[in-house]
């Protein structure tokens, strides 16, 4: 199973709801959470929330049109620009993460 | 201590697996491995519960429907509100996704002698009204599934019968060849989805590959959108162009096809490309799209050398030798004219 990398104050965090029948670009809602503008405990929080989301990563996800929720996150390990890319299935996808991205918040 | 198998989030279970005691730890792998049973992978259908209320299989031909209320929640199945036989409910989208379910069936039996999804007579479950104002249609393993539409973009997914036809394939080729849902195969899924759900409506009407209007979710809409359809299968890319939805992206051309790393490789975009190899195909033999086109498609899709993770070209190669082992040798043209005029080589050797 993946681990969450290190995500310091130059992290960004992309949440979009992708596939489904009508896969169309705009109602994928993107939203970018930039790690320079949160607080240390919003930080804290959305890592705690996407930890939980990693054993949820499916590679079948979006298959027979069912919708997921694609995380991607841009961040630096060391030197260098890295990212990694999961899925969660939108059947198995934690309410949290459904208002992160929907709002931009976490309750 | 809690019970373990109520409904709890498998990420939770998955922290007691790392923290709990040793009863909590084996009670949630214990649970993990019951989720994991659940979960959708390529393969034959899945035996939904709902259909204990349905006869088993009987007589092949013969097709057995249950369609359920969700009552917008995302539980699945929902109520049972009209089964096989039953009288009409009322409700539109009850009655439209029984009534497309029995077209769908009804296309697969009489035009390829297919007995529903598995070909073993598998019961066709449609659960509508799921979610609130959901904008979406899906087959998740052992059902359909169908939204209200949000009523600003687009209207209930039952009204029509291409969406239907379409998620009852995504069974199909699941059972059949397992493509892989990504990149090229991911698209020649949802090409083949496209392909078959609009002959299920083009068979329903009578129309001609001349008549038919090669649109995917022509009813779907609502009129305020700019657009006649999510895809054109004629002309890919041209299906709407609004303010809201930004144009169609799918391609016409390989010479176009999107690398992305969105929507698993772009399968519901570049599935424009082998969806204009079949209408060309289709529109050079002429007449009846499911006369020919329909059944080399299905002889491709049937056949046992076909890779879960096919090419484009792969997938046509096999299309081609069809056309020429089932009909003519001017259809093998057509058909290798088809995939030719959109950038695909048949002939090519994969690696």
């Amino acid at each position: 199973m993946n681990t969450l990398p290190t995500l310091d104050e130059r992290a960004v965090v992309c949440l979009s709801r992708q596939g489904g029948f009508a896969a169309i670009k705009s109602l994928t809602r993107p939203r970018e959470i930039d790690f320079a503008q949160c607080s240390l405990d919003q930080r804290s929080r959305i890592c705690d929330l996407l930890e939980g989301c990693l054993p949820l990563d499916s590679s079948v996800a979006g298959g027979g049109d069912q919708r997921f929720y694609q995380i991607e996150l841009h961040y630096r390990k060391g030197e260098q620009d890295d990212q990694m890319v999961f899925k969660v299935p939108e059947n198995q996808a934690p309410d949290e993460l459904v208002r992160l991205w929907d709002s931009g918040e976490l309750s | 201590m809690t019970d373990l198998r109520s409904f709890i989030p498998p990420y939770i279970l998955h922290r007691i697996v790392a923290h709990g005691s040793e009863h909590q730890r084996s009670s949630a792998m214990s649970t993990l491995a019951h989720v994991r049973t659940l979960r959708h992978t390529p393969g034959p259908p899945v035996r939904p519960v709902a259909a204990a209320i349905l006869p088993a299989p009987g007589k092949r031909g013969q097709v057995q429907r249950s369609v359920h209320d969700a009552q917008g929640k995302m539980l699945l199945p929902g109520m049972p509100v009209r089964l096989e036989g039953q009288a009409p409910s009322g409700d539109p989208a009850v009655d439209e996704a029984y009534d497309a379910l029995g077209a769908s069936y009804d296309f697969y039996w009489k035009v390829l002698g297919r007995d529903s999804i598995d070909d073993k007579g598998f019961a066709l479950i449609g659960s509508v009204h799921y979610g609130q104002d959901y904008e979406n249609a899906f087959w998740n393993g052992s059902q359909m599934v169908f939204g209200d539409g949000d009523g600003e973009i687009f209207q209930r997914f039952t009204r029509s019968l291409d969406v239907v036809g379409h998620e009852l394939t995504h069974g199909v080729v699941e059972s059949e060849a397992g493509l892989v849902y990504a990149d090229q195969s991911g698209a020649l899924n949802e090409s083949l989805s496209d392909v078959f759900g609009v002959l299920t409506k083009q068979y329903l009407l009578g129309h001609t590959a001349d008549q038919a209007d090669w649109l995917i979710g022509a009813d779907l809409l609502t009129p305020r959108i700019k657009g006649i359809g999510l895809r054109s299968m004629a002309h890919p890319g041209t299906a709407y162009d609004d303010p809201l939805l930004g144009k169609d992206p799918q391609p016409d051309h390989m010479r176009k096809f999107v690398i992305t790393q969105e929507d698993n490789g772009g399968v519901h975009i570049n599935s424009g490309i082998p969806n204009r190899a079949f209408y060309l195909a289709a529109k050079a033999m002429g007449g009846f799209a499911w006369e020919h086109a329909g059944l080399i498609w299905y002889d491709a899709l049937c056949d046992k050398r076909l890779s879960r993770e096919t090419s484009f070209s792969a997938f046509a190669k096999l299309t081609v030798e069809h056309a020429q082992r089932r009909f003519t040798a001017n259809h093998a043209g057509a058909v290798q004219h088809g995939w030719s005029e959109v950038g695909v080589d048949p002939t090519r050797e994969e690696p």
